[in-house]
């Protein structure tokens, strides 16, 4: 029974994949535009006229990344109705070589799309698992600590408010010109991971790894984790009014315990959503991090996709978080009946 | 566990948000020529109080017309943004796959309905309103009154769990970047594009928490009592659950309206956001990018910004206690 | 707890000093594709010209192209009325990595590869496809002959604009000297073209540009993208025979180590630090606040050169409201150009009256006025022009086909560029205050060239780049040029005839008349305004030597910084 419950999920996971790419596929590609491609390559080029055979060039360029056929099975136009274009068209291509494994080539980079994912992956990953790692950790910990002590609470949320408000390139550059100035403190490198001439080997490399990605990540943390606390305090608040609390401060547990054996187990449950938010945006990388302390993660990678309009890396990017949110949502779901048995698998 | 505030924090928690609601009524709407005279000015010198821009905009006059910014689009987007998590997370929440069930006919109504807006929006793009207002009023008469929608037919599950869902997947594995590029493509920035820009890229955080919440309050007993006692559905959600599921959203209002503000600064810094000549607090905050040193430029509408949020989260704070 | 971990770093951390030789510069972009047929953006050309030669290679201070891997400058005849014969000889010293000479055949192989069908060449295309064919001199492995169509002077020095790839790799076997430069482009393909495309795309140049060594002074000995590439000098590169080589063989730094940095902020903190040694095209607020900075002034040296981009304020003349060059003309005087360069260039800028450097005095015509901020001129010049102000404070007029117009139009720029926004809030507070209607519109990037490509903007603040080689307004201003680059879709039958004329001339003085005469007419008709010329600023550490700057992108010339020290 249990492993029908499982199937059925999958599939409608599988399903929910599908879909979800198909729309981002056909969203991206009807706004397909050769010209910006080729506006970009002829204003790297010193010569001021630009070029005369510049409509003739984007036709080429239509063809060599096969955009000129249809983009789906069939088009509707309003004078000439419904037009059935067979098989020859941009998504069948698209979706065969998805099945065989294939996210084609990246226009700009000329070359294959998961290996540009992956090498972004290397720079992304070890950045947001251990921020979101540390949000999490200092949620749990703020909110459970000041949960018991009302105007320590008062003082934390009111932070977390503000942090919130602020923008995270204002937080980045912040930490950078408090941290990384010669003016101030000069403690942090300013910009990735090191010079290219100081690429350290042996033991010494996870620690001049973590000393280069200090600044990024608290960045990051300083982003992330006052949505998660606010959260979570909020629920535990809700939960203290509950009776069965009452009965705990009764039989006098202490106000900690009452707060981690009692109240926190209640209160968890809609963070768990929360949490499983967290994982997309951590293969997603973050835009104005990556920028800021110029580390080549996926952030940036996709946002320079989407400025190049190089739409196979934007789709295999933007797929590859979709399909890591359905697993997260299928974790959750997992993960709720575990936590809460009062809901009950559905069938 | 409720925290008592001494009132006159309250009060000037509320005498604050008036102060910015009526700055934002009664703002100059004409933009100020900037001042290419005096730019990058330190505060309290010359006739700018307090300081000017590197591109010599006055961040007083700034930060008042910021103020009906924050009114037309940061507190429309929050309740937006809050609307439809709670619609959608409630009805995710409450009917899940296989509760709420419809005949054939409905289904070829609905389909039908959908099919002829399209239509008729594609030949007819002027009436979009009437259009978009009369077609699913027509379907909901249709729906009420025809036959076929009795309870002997056979009926079909909405799975509308999975589906909001699966809108949830999609929505949030778009990076905003992404999708603001997109959007920008398409449309010039003008004030509702922003407003709906937001609350597009946001409702799915509510929406989960609402969802999570309704699960939880669904299997309590007393909405159990309710509809084995035939209570009708809506009833149940806007007098049984919306009460409990409800709060756990309330709590995000003011964290909605700071990130908000935060997203509108962003989107602003791309330059895909408001109209350029449309001052916010955001914009002002993101000068400092030109200008690293000129701390005037973090001080005055961080100042704004953090009293703003603070009021906000005190006020929905004292309803939150009941 | 990372805290402790960076403090204990800060003290453990290897010296940010470079190696004596070693040249750290800041991008603010990845090369992304190091293909030599694509070259995308500036840091690849950046890198192509550092790794591999040309024949010709254009110089500042010349104001021509000066002779590279070519003996000389070449040798040219008309043929006909059409073509273009231009003769070249390679230098005798050049040679390849592994020792053998550069010779003709190497050229031809290059065109070749140009017109192989199956490669991605269709930059190439569009910017060699002059090149018909090339005769290889029967007596002289060095020398040939290139067949140009077309007989514009400009595509003298563009023939000699590409980078010469070896023969010995790309075709160790010879296989295609038979063959001509039509077959190659021929359907179906040729069996050794598609050999040689096969060859080509194994070598997978855009990621693995090693794997094609140019006789450039340096080699790519690492690149992670995104984060740095780095360049190293040849032991012994074919140019170090010269006792005293001249400009365009001169190449000192041993290592080049270029660090993407995006942020600007970031790359001047980077700077400050000494991470980085040179940071080229520095932002004019940044550029100011570090010279006022003793402690910087003593480490760092500033650099600035004239430029030959500008910032101008272009309209699209096919909308109803901008037709007349008189509303044109009278809009030019809304422009505070001096407040301008003030506020957004720290004052180090050029105004100038036409699309001219002022600095090239030669063809400069400096009898037109400089653009001044007048709007009581507006005022008068647009009651000229037809308009009336209404009663409600907005103009209007009366069209050829009689229906009202109201004066009011739109304002693109690139969104998130400073000095645009800065230039466009000027100028729509300018135009409010005498009742013009004018909207801002910043636009992204991509979106931005495809409205100007459609023709859907009004007026459009933005830079043009120039250089002091070429003065081929054609695709720019002809009507050749409507639906490529001549975004204003302004044309005119004079205009025209004077672009044409201008380029095929070849006797200065005629063409100084024809290039003043041409600034005289734009300034009447003004298809768009030019606002100012930018300066480029260079920073960078004293300790590495003296940094040549330059007006052309990327604003210094990394081969060429060489040891010696700066005096304070």
């Amino acid at each position: 029974m249990l492993g029908a419950v499982a199937l059925r999920h999958i599939l409608r996971t599988i399903v929910a994949a599908w879909l979800i790419l198909s729309v981002l596929f056909l969203l991206s590609r009807s706004t397909a535009d050769p010209d910006s491609q080729l506006r970009n390559m002829v204003e790297s080029n010193s010569r001021m006229g630009g070029l005369l055979e510049q409509p003739a060039t984007s036709q080429q360029l239509l063809h060599r990344y096969g955009l000129y056929e249809p983009l789906f099975y069939a088009t509707w136009q309003p004078a000439t109705g419904w037009h059935w274009h067979g098989v020859q068209t941009q998504y069948h291509r698209w979706l065969k070589q998805l099945l065989h494994g294939d996210l084609g080539y990246s226009y700009r980079l000329e070359a294959p799309v998961w290996d540009v994912v992956k090498q972004a992956l290397r720079y992304t990953l070890p950045l947001t698992l251990l921020a979101a790692a540390l949000s999490i950790a200092l949620a749990l910990g703020v909110a459970t600590a000041t949960s018991y002590r009302p105007s320590a609470r008062r003082w934390f949320i009111r932070v977390a408010h503000i942090l919130q408000s602020f923008p995270l390139f204002l937080l980045a550059l912040g930490l950078l010109l408090l941290l990384a100035n010669p003016d101030a403190l000069s403690w942090f490198p300013a910009f990735g991971l090191g010079p290219a001439d100081q690429e350290s080997t042996g033991w010494s490399r996870p620690g001049l790894l973590l000393y280069q990605l200090t600044l990024p990540i608290i960045s990051l943390v300083l982003g992330s984790f006052p949505a998660l606390a606010i959260q979570l305090d909020g629920a535990l608040r809700h939960e203290f009014n509950r009776p069965y609390i009452a009965t705990a401060r009764a039989k006098g547990s202490s106000p900690a315990g009452i707060v981690w054996r009692h109240a926190l187990r209640n209160a968890v449950l809609p963070t768990v959503t929360l949490l499983t938010e967290l994982l997309p945006s951590i293969v997603a990388g973050s835009v104005v991090v990556e920028v800021v302390f110029a580390l080549p993660g996926m952030g940036r990678l996709l946002a320079d996709a989407a400025l190049n309009q190089d739409f196979p890396v934007l789709l295999g990017g933007v797929g590859l978080v979709a399909m890591v949110r359905l697993g997260a949502q299928l974790l959750a779901d997992v993960l709720y009946p575990i936590l809460d048995p009062r809901i009950r698998p559905e069938v | 566990m409720t925290i008592l505030l001494p009132p006159v924090k309250q009060r000037l928690a509320a005498g604050w948000l008036v102060l910015v609601v009526l700055a934002g009524l009664f703002a100059p709407s004409a933009v100020s020529p900037p001042d290419l005279a005096n730019i990058n000015q330190p505060p309290f010198q010359g006739g700018h109080w307090l300081g000017t821009t590197s591109q010599g905009l006055d961040v007083g006059v700034s930060l008042w017309q910021g103020a009906r910014t924050l009114l037309l689009v940061s507190l429309p987007a929050a309740f937006f943004t809050l609307l439809a998590g709670a619609v959608l997370g409630g009805t995710a929440g409450y009917w899940g796959n296989t509760r709420l069930r419809i005949t054939h006919f409905q289904l070829a109504l609905a389909l039908f309905a959908l099919l002829l807006t399209g239509l008729l929006l594609t030949y007819f793009p002027r009436f979009a309103f009437w259009i978009l207002a009369g077609v699913p009023a027509a379907a909901a008469v249709a729906w009420a009154f025809l036959p076929g929608s009795t309870r002997s037919a056979t009926r079909l599950a909405l799975p509308l769990d999975s589906s909001i869902l699966g809108l949830i997947a999609l929505v949030n594995s778009v990076p905003l970047l992404v999708l603001v590029v997109a959007a920008a493509a398409v449309q010039r920035p003008s004030l509702t594009g922003v407003v709906a820009l937001l609350s597009a890229t946001c409702w799915p955080t509510p929406a989960r928490l609402m969802r999570a919440a309704t699960l939880q309050c669904r299997t309590q007993p007393y909405v159990e009592a309710a509809q084995a006692a035939g209570i009708p559905s809506l009833r149940i959600l806007w007098r049984h659950i919306g009460p409990n599921a409800l709060p756990v959203l309330l709590v995000r209002f003011p964290l909605t309206v700071a990130v908000l503000i935060s997203l509108e600064t962003t989107l602003s810094f791309l330059g895909v956001g408001l109209p350029a000549e449309m001052p916010s607090w955001g914009r002002l905050l993101a000068a400092v990018r030109q200008a690293p040193p000129d701390w005037w430029l973090i001080l005055w509408p961080g100042l704004a910004i953090t009293l703003t949020v603070l009021s906000l989260q005190r006020i929905s704070g004292s309803e939150n206690r009941r | 707890m990372l805290v402790w971990m960076g403090l204990l770093y800060a003290c453990t951390a290897p010296t940010t000093r470079s190696p004596e030789g070693t040249v750290r510069i800041r991008w603010a972009r990845d090369p992304e594709n190091l293909d030599p047929l694509i070259v995308s953006n500036a840091s690849a050309y950046e890198v192509a010209n550092l790794t591999h030669c040309s024949l010709l290679m254009g110089r500042e201070e010349a104001h021509d192209f000066v002779p590279w891997l070519a003996e000389s400058f070449p040798t040219v005849k008309h043929l006909g009325d059409t073509l273009l014969q231009v003769t070249y000889r390679i230098r005798p010293e050049a040679t390849w990595d592994n020792g053998t000479p550069v010779l003709a055949r190497d050229v031809a192989l290059t065109l070749k590869i140009m017109n192989c069908t199956g490669l991605p060449t269709e930059m190439a295309q569009a910017m060699f496809g002059f090149i018909r064919d090339i005769r290889l001199d029967s007596a002289d492995a060095r020398r040939f002959t290139l067949v140009c169509a077309g007989q514009s002077p400009e595509h003298i020095r563009s023939s000699g604009d590409f980078s010469v790839l070896p023969e010995y790799i790309l075709d160790p076997q010879g296989q295609l000297r038979t063959v001509s430069l039509a077959d190659m482009r021929r359907q179906p393909t040729l069996a050794a073209a598609q050999a040689l495309a096969r060859r080509y795309q194994r070598l997978q140049l855009a990621r693995h540009p090693e794997n094609l060594p140019g006789c450039g002074p340096y080699r790519l000995s690492a690149w992670q993208s995104g984060r740095y590439l780095t360049l190293r000098r040849k032991k012994s590169w074919w140019a170090d025979v010269y006792p005293a080589p001249p400009y365009q063989l001169q190449a000192y730094p041993a290592t080049l180590i270029y660090q993407v940095i995006p942020d600007a902020a970031t790359a001047t903190l980077a700077l400050r630090r000494g991470e980085i040694d040179v940071y080229g095209l520095m932002p004019a607020a940044e550029f100011t606040r570090l010279q006022q900075s003793a402690d910087d002034r003593q480490r760092l040296a500033f650099y600035t050169a004239d430029a030959y981009e500008f910032l101008t304020a272009s309209f699209n003349v096919r909308q109803p409201v901008l037709r007349d060059a008189a509303t044109r003309r009278a809009l030019g005087f809304l422009f505070d150009v001096p407040a301008l360069i003030k506020a957004t260039q720290q004052g180090a800028a050029t105004p100038s009256a036409g699309l001219i450097s002022p600095r090239m005095k030669e063809y400069y015509n400096d009898s037109l006025a400089l653009p001044a901020f007048r709007p009581a001129q507006t005022v008068a010049m647009l009651r000229q022009a037809g308009w009336q102000r209404q009663p409600t404070g907005r103009w209007q007029r009366t069209s050829v086909q009689g229906t009202p117009q109201i004066l009011r139009f739109g304002v693109s720029y690139r969104a998130g560029e400073p000095s645009f926004e800065t230039a466009a809030l000027q100028f729509r507070a300018a135009a409010e205050a005498i009742g013009i209607e004018v909207e801002l519109r910043p636009t992204e990037q991509a979106v931005l060239s495809r409205q100007l490509q459609a023709g859907e903007t009004d007026m459009c603040i933005r830079n043009y780049s120039g250089n002091p080689f070429s003065y081929d307004f054609t695709a720019l201003l002809h009507s050749r040029g409507i639906g490529a680059s001549n975004t204003t879709q302004f044309s005119s039958p004079l205009t025209d005839h004077l672009i044409e004329q201008i380029t095929t001339t070849e006797d200065t003085r005629k063409k100084r008349l024809l290039l003043r005469k041409f600034q005289r007419v734009m300034a009447q008709e003004m298809p768009f305004m030019v606002l100012y010329f930018l300066k480029y600023r260079v920073a960078a550490s004293r300790a590495i030597g003296v940094v040549p700057v330059s007006g052309l992108k990327p604003g210094y010339e990394a081969a060429r910084i060489s040891p010696i020290k700066t005096p304070l």
